[in-house]
C-alpha cells in the first residue's frame, strides 16, 4: 500500500528526501530474507510502503510520532538478516534502516563497557575493543549482526555464552524510542550520566526491553546502547592470513593467539562427553566452548568441495579408531599471565583425563587450533549453504544440562524420520547429537541447540520442514513441557506460527502480561508485531483450540 | 546464462549483507571494511549485490518493472565484483554474473542509460570508449620507434586500450610501458590507428553484441599480424581479452599478458634492472580488472544434484571463480624489486580491494559516484601512512588524479610503469 | 472486619493486631515516618498469599509485604499509607531443594543467610552473601533488593544471585518467572531435569527484573531460585592497606577485569574496624590503628584444582599490586584477612555490625563506577566538615559489582541514637549527603526512604514507564503504595 502524499510529505519533512524511498524496486528489497519461503510460501514478505534512513534518534522519535498520527506501521533494523526483522504484518508499514546510526559512542575501557549505536556490529565492536583488551560476545548469525540487535532486540546465542554471558544481560543502558515516539533512557541515562547501569531506579525496565529473546521490533527502536564488555587476552590486532593461490575462505591465524590456548578433546561416548563438558564449563576456565559441532578441519570453498572432502575423509579416517567429532569439544581458554593459562590448561586435562578424554593429534593439529579460535570466538560466517536454509528447531530451550539432553534425544527420534526419508541433510553417521551452548560457566544452564537444514526450494524438503516444526511446536506434543518453542523469538511469525496464543496458556499465561505490556507501550498498535505479540488474537481462535502454523500468506500490496 | 537462469540463486541469497562487506577475516579497520562502493555511497539495500538478486527476483516474478530507479540502482555500480567475491566465501551463488546479465537484459529491452548510448554510438562509431576520432588512436606513440603491426610484424602486440590511447595526460605512461618493452630487446608492435576497443568496457554496460563483435575483429587483427603475444597496459583491456572472450567462446589463440607479468619477467629474467632509489612510501591498489576479475574464466555445464539428503552440489563438480586466481603478487614482486621503495599495504587488497570507482561505466554516467569512490580510496592509502597510491590501469590512475584534484588531495598517482621507469 | 476475612485465610494465630506487634512495624531505624498498619498477617503458603492479594484488591487495603525480620533500616517496610495490612513471610520457612550438581537452591522468604549456609554446606555449596548481613536478614529479601554480593567476578548481572521466582502479582495472579513458567509443577520439572536455574522470560519479558529492585510494589515473591557457588575447600585472602583510596581503585580494576579473586571490596578503616571489633571500645582501638583504606581480596579453592586456583591466584594478583606499589598482606596493622574472611560467610554476629559502635547507622548508598568514587568521598567529607559531622564516624565500603562494570559505593553513617544532636547532625547530613550525590552523578537504583525524591527527580521517563507497568501488575496500587514512585 502506498502512503497518501500527505503522510509521505510527512516522512520526507523528518529524514530528507535522499533519506526516504518508496520505489517498488527498491521497497522489494527489504522483504526478501532466508526463512521466508518457510512461513509465507515466498521468498518475499509484505512489501513496506516505504523505507526510512534516519541518521539519529530525534529523527527515529519524530518519524515515529508521525507514524501515530497517521497510523502507519513501522519497525526498525540494523542488518536485516531475519526474516523477522523486515516481516511486516500489513503493507501500511514502513521499515527504518539504521545504517547511517553507524558509531561507537564510547568505549570506557576501564569500567569496561561500550556505548554503540545499531548498526555497529558485532565483529567492527570487537576489532575496536580489542585495542583496549576487551572482547563482546557474539550470537550465532554471523559478524555483520548487529551489536545491539544481539542484546537487546534478539535471541541468539553462540559459544562464547560461557564467558560473555549474552540474551540482554549485557546490556548497561539503552536510550529507546518507543512505539509512542518518546524517548525513554534507561538507569543512569535517564538524568544525563554515564550509561553503567540501566537498572532503576526501583525495579528495571530491561525487564520490558527483552526477555529471553527480544520485541525483534515490536516495540519500540533501541538507538542507543551501552554494553557490558569483557577481557580480551589477545594481541590488540592480528591478522588472518591465506597463502596465494588458496581461497579467501581459508584465511586464518598463524597460529591461537598469544594469551589463549585450544584444546580439542575426544571422549568414548556421549555420555562422557557431556559429563566433561559439564565439569570444563563450571571449572570456570573457559572463554568458549563447543560440543561436537565446530571442527578444527577447513572448511572447504564450495559445497562441491567440501563434498569432495568428506569422501576423501570418510575414506582415509578409520571410523573404528574412535576419532568422532559428535563426541569432541573444542575449549577456548584465555589467561594474563603465564601461571593463569597453566592452572587453566591442567584442570582442563585433568577433567579430560577424569572422563577418558584424549588429544587427537588430527583434532589437535596446530593450525587447525588456530582456525577453531577465530571460528568459536568470533565467526565461522553463516552456513546456509549447504541446503540453502535452515531450521532452528524445537524450543532448544534453557536449562540444565540433564534436561537439554533429554530433549535432543527426544527430539533426535523425530528428526530422524525425516532424515532417513531424505527430506533434511543428514550426516548419515546415525551418531546421537547433543548439543548445548553454556551460559555464564554454566552457572544459569545451558541452551539447547537442533537444528535441521532443509531446501525451501525442494518442495518435499520444505513440506518435511514444515511438518517437523509442526510435531514439535504442536502445544499438545510431548514437547509441550521444555519450554516455548521458537527459542522464543527465532522461529516465530506470529500471524504464522500463533506461538503466544498456543502456548500461553500452557506457560503461567505469560502472554497475557506481554499482551498488556505491548498495549501500554504501544497504544496505536503502530510497532509491527509479527515476532513480539498481536495486540489481539485472531478472532476464529476460541479459547482452548490450539491454532497450528498457517504457512502462506495473505498479502495486499 | 540468461538472467532468469540464476533463479536458484535469487531464492537463495540469505540477505546476509555479506557482500556490502570484505570477508570479515580480512578485517582489520573498521572504517575501511566495507567493500560495495556502491552501497557504501546510495546506502539502499538495493544498491548491494543482494538487492540485485531481490529486484531481479520480484522482475521474474512480475511483481516490479525496469523503471528509471531499476536502471539507477543497476547502473551505479562499478561492476568490480567486491561483493561477488565476499558473498561467494558463504555461498555458491554468482552475484557479479547476474548482475551483467541484469544489464544485458536492460540493453536488450532498449532500457539505456544515455550516457551510456552516447560512449556506443562513439565505439560504433570510431571504434573507442572516448568518444573521440579514430584517426586520433595512435597518436600516443608517436615519434617512437616502433613496428606498425598493420604493415610490419612482432611477436608481441601491445595494446594500448581506449584510455591510454585518448587521455592525453597519461599517454607519458603507455609510452613508457611500451619503451620499457622495447629497450628490453623485446619484439613488439602496436596496431597505431587500427587499434580497436577490446570490447570489454561494452559488454560491462550490456552491450553483449559488441564483445562479440570485437572479439572477432580481434581475433582477426591479431591473426593476421601474425603475433604470439598480447601484453597490455591497461587491466580492463587484460580482463576483456583474457577473460571475457573466453567466456563467450572467443578466446584468442594468443598469449596474454598484463604488461606488470611482461615486466617482472623481465625483471626475473635479468633483462630489466631496477637500480635507481625510489624514495617514496607507496601503496599499491589491485585494479579489480587484474585482481578479481582477471581471473581466468572457467567453463562449465552440468547439473544440479544432491548428496546427503539435502545438500545441494554439481555434477560434474563446479568450480566458481572467487577471484583466488587473479593477479595479485606480480605487481608487488615488482614493487618490492624497486631499490628504496617503502611498500605498504592498505587494508582492502587482492581479492577484496577497493575498486578505485571507474569501472563498469560509473565514469561515464556518474562522475560525481567514480571521484567519491576513489576518493575514499585515496584516504585508505593516506591511513596506512603512503605518500603515493600506485595502480596498473588507466582507468584507476585517471580515476584517481580526478578524485585528488577534487578532493584537494596532494596523494600522488603512478601506475607501476611509471615507478619501473624512476628504477632504471 | 477486615480481620475476619484474613483469618479465613490464614487462620486466626496468623493474624496480628496485637498494639505492640502493630508498633514495631509502624517504623524502623531509618527517619522513615512512622505509620501504623492495621493488623499483620502472616500467610503459610502461596495460596494464602494469593487469598490475601484478591482480598486486598477486592478492598483495596494496601498491602507491606515484609520477608526479613526486624531490625530494619531502610523505611521499605514501614506503610506508605495509613490501613495497611503487613504481609509477613516470615512463616514460609522452606529451603525446597538445594540441587548440587547445577548450584541452585530453592528458598522461601523467610529463609534467612545463616540457615540456608548451613543447608547449602551439606552440598558442598554456599550463598553468594552481601557484606555481613544482619542475622534476621531473608535471603530473598536481600536478592530482590538487588543488594551487592561480595563476589564482583560472580555478579554478571544486576539481578544475581535470582533465577526463577514464583510470584503473585498485585492482581492475584500467581506467576512463575524464567525456567519455571510452563505445565509441570516444580516437582515434575526436577523429575525431567529442569531445575529452575535459567532466569531469562518467559518469553519476551524478563519478569525477574520487574520483581527485583521493586520493593514489593509490583508482586510478593513465595519461592526464588537461587545461584549458588562452589564450597571453597580452602581460601586465602589478603588486605591492600593504604593511606588514600585512589590506589587502591587502580588497583581493583586489574583483578576485576580478568575476575581473579573471589571475595573481593574496598573499606575504611572504620567498617573494617565495625566488622572486626566486638564493642565500640575495640572498635575505636582497631580504628586507630588500622590503614585508612583497605582493600580486601579472596582467593577461593574449589574445582577440580583447588590449591592451585588459590596459588596462581594470589601470586598473580601480588604481581598487580606490586605494579602499583602496593603491598597485600594477610596481616595489617589492626587487621587479620583470615579473620575478616571467616565473617564474610555468615551474617553478622549479634549484635549487628553496623550498630555496635555507635547503636545507631545511617546509610547513603548508590550506584557509580569505581573510578569516581574518590570524587564521592571527597564530597562527603567536605559536607561532614561543613556540617560538623565527625569524619571518623563515617564507614565506606566500596562493592564492584556487575563484574566490574560499575560498584555500590556505600557511606555509614554511625551515630548514637540516644543523642538527639547526633541524630540530628546524622539526618542533616544523610539529606544533603544524598543530594550532593545524586549532583554528581551518583545514581539512587535502590531509592528508599528520602532518595526515592532524589531519584525520580531525575527520572522523568522512568518514572513515566514504571507508572505504566506498575498499572498492569498492580492495577489497583495494593502493593506497598508510596515506595518508588507509586
Amino acid at each position: 500500500m502506498k502512503l497518501s502524499r500527505e503522510e509521505y510529505q510527512a516522512l520526507e519533512n523528518i529524514v530528507g528526501p535522499e533519506y526516504i524511498n518508496q520505489e517498488p524496486v527498491i521497497m522489494d528489497t527489504y522483504n526478501q530474507v532466508w526463512g521466508n519461503k518457510f512461513f509465507f510460501d515466498e521468498k518475499h514478505s509484505v512489501r513496506p510502503a516505504a523505507v526510512l534512513l534516519p541518521a539519529n534518534t530525534e529523527e527515529v522519535s519524530a518519524a515515529v510520532k508521525v507514524c501515530n498520527k497517521y497510523g502507519i506501521l513501522f519497525k526498525a533494523f540494523s542488518s536485516g538478516f531475519e526474516y523477522l526483522s523486515l516481516s511486516l504484518v500489513h503493507s501500511k508499514g514502513i521499515l527504518f534502516d539504521l545504517r547511517r546510526m553507524n558509531r561507537i559512542i564510547e568505549i570506557d575501557a576501564r569500567n569496561m563497557r561500550a556505548v554503540v549505536e545499531p548498526y555497529i556490529s558485532i565483529y567492527r565492536l570487537q576489532l575496536e575493543a580489542a585495542k583496549y583488551g576487551l572482547f563482546t560476545g557474539r550470537i550465532g548469525v554471523g559478524y555483520s549482526a548487529g551489536i545491539i540487535a544481539a542484546e537487546c532486540c534478539h535471541h541468539g546465542c553462540q559459544h562464547t555464552m560461557v564467558f560473555t554471558s549474552g540474551y540482554g544481560r549485557n546490556v548497561l543502558g539503552v536510550e529507546w524510542v518507543l512505539p509512542t515516539g518518546e524517548i525513554l533512557r534507561m538507569g543512569t541515562a535517564d538524568s544525563g550520566g554515564d550509561m553503567f547501569s540501566a537498572d532503576g531506579p526501583g525495579f528495571s525496565l530491561r525487564g520490558i526491553l527483552r526477555g529471553r529473546t527480544g520485541a525483534n521490533g515490536g516495540h519500540g527502536v533501541i538507538t542507543k546502547a551501552s554494553v557490558k564488555l569483557y577481557p580480551w587476552y589477545g594481541p590488540a590486532e592480528w591478522e588472518q592470513k591465506k597463502k596465494p593461490g588458496e581461497p579467501l575462505c581459508f584465511g586464518q591465524l598463524d597460529s591461537v593467539l598469544d594469551g589463549y590456548r585450544v584444546f580439542v578433546p575426544s571422549f568414548p561416548d556421549l555420555d562422557k562427553t557431556l559429563e566433561a563438558s559439564e565439569d570444563l564449563c563450571r571449572a570456570e576456565i573457559l572463554c568458549a566452548f563447543g560440543i561436537g559441532i565446530i571442527g578444527t578441519t577447513q572448511m572447504q570453498e564450495g559445497n562441491d568441495e567440501e563434498w569432495a572432502m568428506m569422501q576423501k575423509m570418510t575414506r582415509n579416517i578409520d571410523p573404528a579408531g574412535g576419532m568422532s567429532i559428535a563426541n569432541s569439544v573444542v575449549a577456548v581458554i584465555g589467561g594474563q599471565s603465564t601461571r593463569e593459562l597453566e592452572y587453566k590448561e591442567k584442570c582442563l586435562r585433568a577433567i579430560t583425563e577424569k572422563w577418558g578424554g584424549r588429544f587427537s593429534p588430527i583434532l589437535n593439529e596446530p593450525r587447525g587450533l588456530a582456525r577453531a579460535f577465530a571460528d568459536i570466538m568470533w565467526s565461522n560466517g553463516v552456513n546456509l549453504r549447504s541446503t540453502g536454509d535452515f531450521l532452528p528447531s524445537s524450543s532448544s530451550p534453557d536449562g540444565s544440562p540433564a534436561m537439554l539432553k533429554k530433549l535432543a534425544l527426544q527430539e533426535g527420534e523425530v528428526k530422524k524420520r525425516y532424515e532417513e526419508a531424505g527430506a533434511f541433510l543428514t550426516m548419515g553417521s546415525g551418531m546421537r547429537m547433543v548439543s548445548w551452548r553454556p551460559e555464564e560457566n554454566l552457572s544459569i544452564g545451558a541452551q539447547g541447540i537442533s537444528t535441521a537444514q532443509y531446501d525451501p526450494y525442494d518442495p518435499v524438503s520444505l513440506k518435511a520442514a514444515r511438518d517437523f516444526i509442526d510435531e514439535l511446536f504442536d502445544p499438545r506434543s510431548p514437547f509441550n513441557r521444555y519450554g516455548v518453542p521458537s527459542r522464543g523469538g527465532c522461529l516465530q511469525i506470529e500471524p504464522v506460527t500463533h506461538i503466544h496464543q498456543n502456548w500461553g496458556p500452557l506457560y503461567d499465561n505469560y502472554d497475557k502480561w506481554l499482551r498488556q505490556i505491548k498495549k501500554m507501550l504501544d497504544p496505536n498498535t503502530v510497532g509491527d508485531w509479527t515476532a513480539y505479540i498481536p495486540p489481539e488474537y485472531p478472532d476464529y481462535a476460541k479459547e482452548g483450540d490450539y491454532v497450528l502454523p498457517s504457512y502462506g500468506k495473505d498479502e495486499r500490496l | 546464462m540468461a538472467w532468469q537462469d540464476y533463479v536458484h540463486d535469487m531464492q537463495r541469497c540469505t540477505r546476509c549483507s555479506y557482500c556490502k562487506w570484505i570477508p570479515y577475516r580480512y578485517m582489520r579497520n573498521t572504517d575501511f571494511a566495507q567493500g560495495c562502493p556502491s552501497l557504501s555511497r546510495y546506502l539502499w539495500h538495493a544498491y548491494a549485490a543482494s538487492g540485485k538478486f531481490n529486484m531481479a527476483y520480484s522482475l521474474l516474478q512480475n511483481r516490479i518493472e525496469i523503471d528509471d530507479t531499476f536502471l539507477d540502482v543497476l547502473y551505479k555500480c562499478n561492476m568490480d565484483g567486491s561483493c561477488d567475491i565476499s558473498c561467494k566465501v558463504q555461498q555458491d551463488i554468482e552475484p557479479l554474473q547476474l548482475m551483467q546479465e541484469l544489464r544485458i537484459k536492460c540493453v536488450e529491452d532498449g532500457q539505456l542509460i544515455p550516457a551510456h548510448m552516447l560512449v556506443i554510438e562513439g565505439l560504433r562509431k570510431e571504434d573507442n570508449m572516448m568518444q573521440s576520432s579514430k584517426a586520433d588512436r595512435g597518436k600516443w606513440a608517436e615519434g617512437l620507434k616502433v613496428k606498425n603491426l598493420t604493415g610490419e610484424s612482432a611477436e608481441v602486440v601491445y595494446h594500448a586500450g581506449c584510455r591510454y590511447s585518448f587521455d592525453q595526460e597519461l599517454w607519458p605512461v603507455a609510452r613508457g610501458g611500451l619503451q620499457l618493452l622495447m629497450n628490453a630487446g623485446v619484439d613488439v608492435g602496436i596496431m597505431g590507428t587500427d587499434e580497436a576497443c577490446c570490447g570489454g568496457r561494452a559488454y560491462e554496460l550490456g552491450y553483449a553484441g559488441e564483445l562479440t563483435k570485437y572479439a572477432e575483429h580481434q581475433m582477426e587483427a591479431f591473426r593476421t599480424a601474425g603475433v604470439k603475444m598480447l601484453v597490455t597496459p591497461c587491466s580492463d583491456c587484460y580482463a576483456c581479452f583474457k577473460v571475457l572472450y573466453d567466456k563467450i567462446g572467443k578466446k584468442l589463440g594468443i598469449e596474454v599478458l598484463h604488461i606488470t607479468q611482461y615486466l617482472d619477467r623481465l625483471i626475473k629474467e635479468g633483462k630489466l634492472k631496477l637500480t635507481k632509489k625510489v624514495p617514496l612510501t607507496v601503496t599499491y591498489h589491485d585494479p579489480c580488472h587484474l585482481g578479481r576479475l582477471g581471473e581466468p574464466w572457467i567453463h562449465w555445464q552440468g547439473k544440479e544434484t544432491k548428496v546427503m539428503g539435502q545438500m545441494i552440489i554439481h555434477d560434474p563438480p563446479k568450480k566458481f571463480r572467487r577471484g583466488t586466481n587473479g593477479v595479485y603478487e606480480t605487481p608487488r614482486d615488482i614493487l618490492k624489486n624497486i631499490p628504496g621503495l617503502n611498500f605498504v599495504e592498505m587494508y582492502r587488497i587482492k581479492e577484496y580491494s577497493w575498486c578505485c570507482g571507474a569501472g563498469g561505466g560509473v565514469i561515464d554516467a556518474y562522475p560525481d559516484f567514480a571521484t567519491w569512490t576513489g576518493s575514499e580510496r585515496l584516504k585508505e592509502a593516506r591511513a596506512v601512512g603512503a605518500r603515493a597510491i600506485v595502480t596498473a590501469c588507466p582507468w584507476c590512475k585517471r580515476n584517481f588524479l580526478d578524485a585528488a584534484k577534487e578532493t584537494g588531495d596532494n596523494m600522488e598517482v603512478y601506475d607501476i610503469i611509471e615507478l619501473v621507469q624512476k628504477a632504471i | 472486619m477486615a480481620e475476619k476475612e484474613l483469618v479465613k485465610i490464614t487462620g486466626g494465630s496468623n493474624v496480628i493486631y496485637k498494639p505492640g506487634v502493630l508498633e514495631e512495624y509502624s517504623q524502623d531505624s531509618s527517619f522513615t515516618p512512622k505509620v501504623k498498619p492495621r493488623c499483620v498477617v502472616r500467610p503459610a503458603n502461596v495460596a494464602e498469599v494469593q487469598e490475601i492479594v484478591k482480598w486486598a484488591n477486592e478492598t483495596r487495603t494496601p498491602l507491606v509485604p515484609i520477608s526479613s525480620g526486624a531490625p530494619h533500616f531502610r523505611g521499605d517496610t514501614v506503610p506508605g499509607t495509613a490501613g495497611a495490612v503487613i504481609v509477613d513471610l516470615s512463616r514460609m520457612k522452606k529451603i525446597i531443594r538445594v540441587d548440587a550438581k547445577n548450584k541452585v537452591a530453592m528458598v522461601e522468604p523467610g529463609v534467612t543467610f545463616g540457615e540456608l549456609q548451613t543447608e547449602l554446606a551439606k552440598s558442598g555449596l554456599c550463598a553468594y552473601m552481601p557484606l555481613a548481613p544482619r542475622q534476621t536478614k531473608s535471603v530473598i529479601g536481600s536478592v530482590l533488593e538487588r543488594e551487592p554480593i561480595t563476589m564482583p567476578s560472580h555478579h554478571w548481572d544486576s539481578t544475581d544471585p535470582l533465577l526463577c521466582a514464583e510470584v503473585v502479582f498485585g492482581t492475584g495472579d500467581k506467576f512463575r518467572t524464567g525456567e519455571a513458567s510452563g505445565p509441570d509443577t516444580v516437582e515434575e520439572q526436577w523429575e525431567m531435569g529442569r531445575v529452575q536455574m535459567n532466569p531469562f522470560g518467559h518469553s519476551h519479558v524478563d519478569f525477574q527484573r520487574l520483581i527485583a529492585g521493586a520493593q514489593g510494589t509490583i508482586g510478593i515473591v513465595t519461592w526464588t531460585s537461587l545461584k549458588c557457588c562452589y564450597l571453597s575447600r580452602l581460601s586465602r585472602a589478603l588486605l591492600v592497606p593504604s593511606a588514600s583510596l585512589e590506589p587502591l581503585i587502580d588497583l581493583i580494576y586489574r583483578p576485576l577485569k580478568f575476575r581473579l579473586g573471589g571475595k573481593l571490596f574496598i573499606l575504611n578503616g572504620l567498617n573494617l574496624a565495625c566488622l572486626l571489633g566486638k564493642n565500640p571500645k575495640e572498635i575505636q582501638e582497631l580504628k586507630n590503628s588500622i590503614p585508612p583504606w583497605v582493600l580486601f581480596v579472596s582467593f577461593e579453592g574449589y574445582g577440580v584444582l583447588p590449591e592451585e586456583k588459590v596459588a596462581y591466584e594470589e601470586v598473580d594478583f601480588r604481581v598487580m599490586a606490586r605494579s602499583f606499589n602496593l603491598m597485600p598482606a594477610n596481616e595489617i596493622p589492626g587487621a587479620s584477612a583470615d579473620d575478616l574472611l571467616r565473617l564474610l560467610s555468615q551474617p553478622s554476629p549479634e549484635p549487628y555490625w553496623k550498630t555496635r559502635f555507635k547503636g545507631g547507622v545511617q546509610d547513603i548508598f548508590f550506584l557509580t563506577t569505581l573510578d569516581k568514587t574518590p570524587d564521592f568521598t571527597a564530597a562527603i567529607a567536605d559536607l561532614a566538615r561543613q556540617q560538623n559531622f565527625p569524619l571518623e564516624n563515617i564507614g565506606v565500603y566500596i562493592q564492584p559489582i556487575v563484574q566490574g562494570t560499575s560498584c555500590h559505593c556505600e557511606f555509614n553513617l554511625y551515630y548514637n541514637p540516644a543523642k538527639n544532636s547526633e541524630v540530628e547532625a546524622t539526618r542533616k547530613l544523610i539529606s544533603l549527603g544524598s543530594e550532593k550525590i545524586a549532583a554528581l552523578g551518583g545514581f539512587f537504583s535502590r531509592p528508599y526512604g528520602a532518595w526515592k525524591d532524589i531519584a525520580y527527580r531525575r527520572a522523568g521517563g522512568t518514572i513515566n514507564m514504571q507508572k505504566k507497568v506498575k498499572d498492569i501488575f498492580d492495577p489497583n496500587g495494593v502493593l506497598n503504595p508510596g515506595k518508588l514512585c507509586f
